[in-house]
């Protein structure tokens, strides 16, 4: 009887997307559970961290399974997130088959990115407001905006060359700070730390310590931990890169203002 | 006051919109993403003005935007995520990442170790919110959705 199996490898794979899409330990292991339960599998459990995936079902049995997902920190999806959850409750509602299911997941899956001008542009526009809240004004606010659209090109490029995350953080910090000194030496009167934070808060760790600090609430300790390391060494590298920009600034001559 | 805070307000929303468009949340919710990152600054920024201690500040905003989050994850049957991700942003210590760094490449050991303290301390608050507003119960949520239905 392959009914155990199916099912087991459903339930696995939408908490495997879920997962890498930046989906909370609890929600991830939650849904997995209900969906098994949905199918009235008997002896089945999940275990879940920040970076992996495992499950049983029918451990008595002769038809007897257990999958394992490993899954690498990535970006996160909020729309994957949001459709895998309506999928979960669609399943355990019995509102729709195993066939239909596995399309829905597979059209999640394969969900394009937006297309480039989009991301450039929220980059963009991402920077520029955050830079104004922080206090700076309007001119600084577009200097911002122009500099974030820049950086997303820089991102995308570090992607395409599978550069590592860490080393792509360093470089985008190091570029928005360079790029920020280039209107200040040039003596527009801008003010050069706000468009710099303005240009960070999209590579800031505000995803990560978020999660960090729910796994943690939930109980889920080590995934909290993998979470909050990965926070800790995100905000690290963004002031190296921006310490080490300033530092080879003034060593050049340049004068802060 | 009130125009800067009005200002900020709207300057949030779209702020925290472009970054909820950065994290593909879905596009019927991109508003409300905004208006939970408006919601979280306008009453930091509110609270601070009327010099209220920055962690006092920071705790209350979070817990007004994780509030907010949850209550809307019930309206809407989204996972909360989607509204507290986004909007946790403009409470996230950039500003002192980068003013923690930047003191201490210029040797200003006394400002270093104060914006670095700020920093821990605006990580800490958010801590605390969140943990707080996550603590209420889910029924008393749910509630509210029944009510709704009515």
């Amino acid at each position: 009887m392959s009914k155990s199996k199916d099912a087991l490898t459903l339930a696995v794979e939408i908490g495997y997307v879920m997962l890498q899409n930046g989906g909370e330990i609890y929600r991830v292991e939650d849904t997995v559970m209900k969906i098994m339960e949905a199918y009235e599998l008997e002896d089945h459990d999940v275990y879940v961290l920040s970076n992996g995936l495992f499950a049983s079902a029918n451990e008595g049995g002769a038809d007897a399974r257990s999958m394992i997902r490993h899954a690498p920190l990535g970006s996160v999806n909020l729309l994957k997130i949001s459709k895998l959850n309506q999928l979960a409750r669609d399943i355990c509602e019995k509102r729709c088959t195993e066939e239909e299911a596995w399309e829905r997941l597979e059209r999640i899956r394969n969900h394009k990115k937006d297309p480039l001008w989009i991301r450039v542009l929220s980059t963009g526009i991402g920077s520029g407001g955050f830079a104004i809240l922080f206090g700076a004004n309007i001119l600084d606010g577009i200097v911002a905006t122009f500099i974030g659209c820049m950086l997303t090109f820089l991102m995308l490029g570090c992607e395409k060359h599978k550069v590592g995350r860490f080393a792509t953080l360093l470089f985008s910090s190091i570029f928005v700070t360079a790029l920020s000194l280039i209107p200040m030496s040039m003596g527009w009167p801008v003010l050069q730390d706000k468009i710099v934070i303005g240009c960070i808060m999209p590579l800031v760790p505000g995803i990560a310590f978020t999660t960090s600090i729910r796994d943690i609430y939930n109980g889920d300790y080590l995934s909290g931990v993998i979470h909050l390391l990965d926070a800790l060494l995100t905000a690290l590298l963004i002031s190296v890169g921006v310490g080490l920009t300033i530092y080879v600034y003034q060593n050049m001559g340049g004068v802060m203002r | 006051m009130m125009g800067t805070i009005i200002f900020h307000f709207l300057v949030a929303i779209v702020a925290t919109m472009a970054f909820a468009v950065l994290f593909q949340a879905p596009k019927s919710e991109w508003i409300l993403c905004g208006i939970s990152g408006g919601i979280g600054w306008s009453v930091y920024e509110s609270l601070l003005m009327r010099g209220n201690h920055l962690m006092i500040s920071v705790i209350v905003a979070t817990i007004a935007l994780t509030l907010f989050s949850r209550i809307f994850a019930v309206l809407r049957k989204q996972p909360a995520t989607v509204y507290l991700l986004a909007g946790i942003f403009p409470l996230v210590p950039g500003a002192g990442i980068y003013y923690t760094a930047y003191y201490l490449i210029s040797g200003n050991m006394e400002m270093f170790a104060s914006k670095g303290r700020e920093t821990v301390e605006m990580a800490g608050a958010i801590v605390i919110g969140i943990i707080f507003t996550m603590g209420l119960p889910q029924a008393w949520l749910n509630q509210l959705a029944k009510l709704r239905k009515e």
